[in-house]
């Protein structure tokens, strides 16, 4: 790994108020980012994984200033991105894009793709009028769609063409790093195997750097060089794949392995009665979040939050008692 | 296994969607039984005709798609034949039925006690407080904690995983002898969707369940299913049990589609499926899947038929390549 980082997250923290209930309403916190660290180094492709409500997806949003945060850094390739000023932060977001899980709902309907595809590369001065379908065309091309594609509208492409677009809009701007939140989870098997290839061939041509949201451990394994496991706000486990799934340090990553159903009847998921749900993150259990769910908790992890910790080489797990 | 017939037998069910005035088959003369304690997986992509396969054996097709032939036996009983009264009586009774996101099955401004209730009130005349008992024992059954103080709450207050324990309940509730499960741990986080097929699981041994399970998750299938049939468009490609489905995939679709799977153990690699299903309205005739198949040869524009393969008659395979 380079000495400096691309991505550096240090202690990333971000709380959501929420009112609810009437007459007297009730005021609820919810940590939805607890002193969030970790790294993406220059090219590097690091999954963050974890279940509804981790706080996976916030990550992104943050890290974009799409959100605020209420705590902690994102350096972006040495630049201070949460303190950069508005002009600082046009020139940044063009090095950081976003692909997301339904790019239906982050496309404008009424917007043909050439121009929903050319905006960007005009805003930025990439390319003009008249240099600007020449360029979309050649992106879609990239992308595996034909120019044809240019003059229609999103409605008239399936789920996977219009990942395909989506990818192609986060693209245009030749960007260094890019935040991908679930970007396959909808797609049919076949077709998110050839969006993951993709992926895979765009992040060679490009030397891109990801950071790839997804609940998908088998989809982590095939594109992610690192993992970082996240559970209600915390990051508890960060390791190379495919090192963290086949020894995982954590308890969590290892129920979260074992409970990921594999086709091969021979290696069918543990289905033990491991009850238990991830509690409310409003009101997250005391010491380490885990230790509800966590076989083998002690009176240390009822009650002494763990801090992440660097065990052998390139991994480090948050846990009192690492398996 | 004695002679009682199976809960479930499906036989040459065709379903048909009217478009532009002409009939397009959904689901293609598929045939199939369902023993008791058994699990029938129904796998493959959006559009292969694995839930209109449910929604016609249920009898809650939407208007524009209905059986064209075919017959579908619940106990005896043949539901396309039947009366929508006789219908009415066994669905939610004899047949049991679960979907995949339980938010949009569950009546958000009903408190969950009653609507578990609500089906032995229509289907068995028990009185509102007896059917509140029994809907305390159910959730109890599927493990919801503290179920008795929980029969007043609606279901914003459950979780999704709860949610879908409450419609298990639900669809348990007049102890039917199928249950038709629809994708019904997707919308769930992978700990959970353990919890909720293990509670599936234990029930039907306990109840003696016949399981028709629909899912696209091929993991899903070999952690649960007894037997699997693979559909794509319409048709069944493969039937088989769910070893020797896993040990020998043969369809070229099934092949490709394990292929496709990333996979948490093994090298990392993946073998995309090129192209897309077609449209209803352009499927080729003969075998729907040769536009994507590496096998493809001129005999395809005929439909081949459901052949066994490998010395085994319960593995069977609708591949002219295939066949020996």
């Amino acid at each position: 790994m380079n000495a400096t980082p691309l991505l550096d997250i240090r202690d990333l923290r971000k709380v959501f108020t929420t009112r609810k209930g009437w007459p007297i309403p009730k005021v609820t916190h919810v940590k939805a980012l607890d002193g969030v660290s970790f790294t993406v180094g220059r090219g590097e492709v690091v999954g963050v994984v974890g279940e509804s409500g981790c706080g996976k997806s916030t990550v992104a949003r943050v890290a974009l200033r799409l959100m605020e945060a209420d705590g902690g850094s994102v350096g972006f390739d040495g630049a201070d991105v949460l303190e950069a000023s508005r002009l600082d932060m046009r020139g940044l977001r063009r090095r950081m894009q976003m692909v997301f899980q339904d790019p239906a709902s982050s496309l404008d309907g009424r917007q043909r793709i050439v121009d929903a595809l050319g905006e960007p590369l005009k805003v930025h001065g990439l390319a003009d009028r008249s240099t600007v379908r020449d360029e979309v065309a050649r992106l879609l091309d990239e992308v595996g769609l034909p120019r044809s594609a240019l003059d229609r509208y999103p409605h008239e492409f399936s789920g996977g063409q219009r990942q395909r677009i989506g990818i192609a809009r986060a693209l245009a701007l030749k960007p260094d790093l890019i935040f991908a939140d679930e970007p396959v989870s909808a797609l049919d098997v076949s077709v998110q195997a050839q969006i993951l290839e993709l992926l895979r061939r765009i992040r060679a041509e490009h030397n891109l750097a990801f950071v790839f949201i997804s609940h998908d451990l088998g989809v982590v394994r095939f594109f992610c060089d690192r993992v970082v496991v996240m559970y209600l706000g915390r990051v508890v486990e960060v390791g190379p794949v495919p090192e963290i799934f086949v020894e995982p340090l954590h308890p969590y990553t290892r129920l979260l392995k074992i409970s990921s159903p594999e086709p091969d009847p021979a290696v069918a998921v543990a289905m033990t009665f491991q009850d238990g749900e991830p509690p409310s993150p409003t009101a997250p259990p005391p010491g380490c979040h885990f230790h509800p769910r966590c076989p083998g908790a002690t009176e240390r992890c009822r009650t002494e939050k763990p801090e992440l910790r660097t065990l052998g080489e390139a991994r480090s797990v948050a846990c009192h008692h690492p398996l | 296994m004695t002679a009682t017939p199976p809960p479930l037998v499906v036989e040459g069910l065709t379903t048909s969607i009217r478009l532009d005035g002409r009939l397009h088959h959904v689901v293609r003369d598929i045939s199939f039984e369902i023993r008791a304690e058994e699990t029938l997986a129904l796998v493959g992509e959006s559009g292969c005709g694995k839930s209109m396969t449910a929604l016609s054996v249920t009898g809650l097709l939407p208007p524009i798609a209905s059986v064209t032939s075919g017959r579908i036996l619940v106990e005896g009983v043949d539901m396309v034949a039947a009366s929508e009264k006789t219908r009415e009586d066994l669905r939610g009774d004899r047949i049991g039925m679960i979907f995949q996101e339980p938010m949009t099955s569950l009546n958000p401004v009903l408190p969950i006690g009653f609507q578990v209730g609500e089906a032995l009130m229509r289907h068995h005349g028990l009185s509102k407080k007896a059917a509140r008992e029994r809907a305390r024992e159910l959730l109890e059954l599927v493990r919801v904690p503290a179920a008795a103080e929980r029969l007043d709450a609606y279901p914003h207050q459950f979780s999704g995983g709860m949610r879908q324990r409450v419609m298990i309940a639900l669809a348990l509730a007049c102890r039917p002898s199928v249950l038709i499960a629809d994708e019904p741990t997707t919308a769930l986080d992978v700990t959970i969707q353990a919890q909720v097929l293990a509670l599936v699981a234990d029930l039907q041994k306990r109840e003696g369940l016949a399981v028709l399970l629909i899912t696209h998750n091929l993991g899903v299938v070999a952690s649960v299913a007894d037997r699997v049939m693979v559909m794509y468009g319409g048709d069944v490609v493969e039937s088989a049990p769910v070893k020797a489905f896993f040990d020998r995939p043969t369809h070229p679709y099934s092949q490709a589609l394990l292929a496709a799977m990333p996979r948490i153990e093994g090298d990392g690699q993946l073998k995309p499926i090129p192209g897309q299903v077609p449209p209803l309205t352009e499927m080729p005739s003969g075998c729907r899947f040769q536009s994507r198949c590496p096998l493809r040869q001129e005999i395809c524009d005929r439909l081949p038929e459901m052949t066994p393969v490998g010395g085994d008659p319960e593995h069977k395979v609708r591949c002219w390549a295939r066949s020996e």
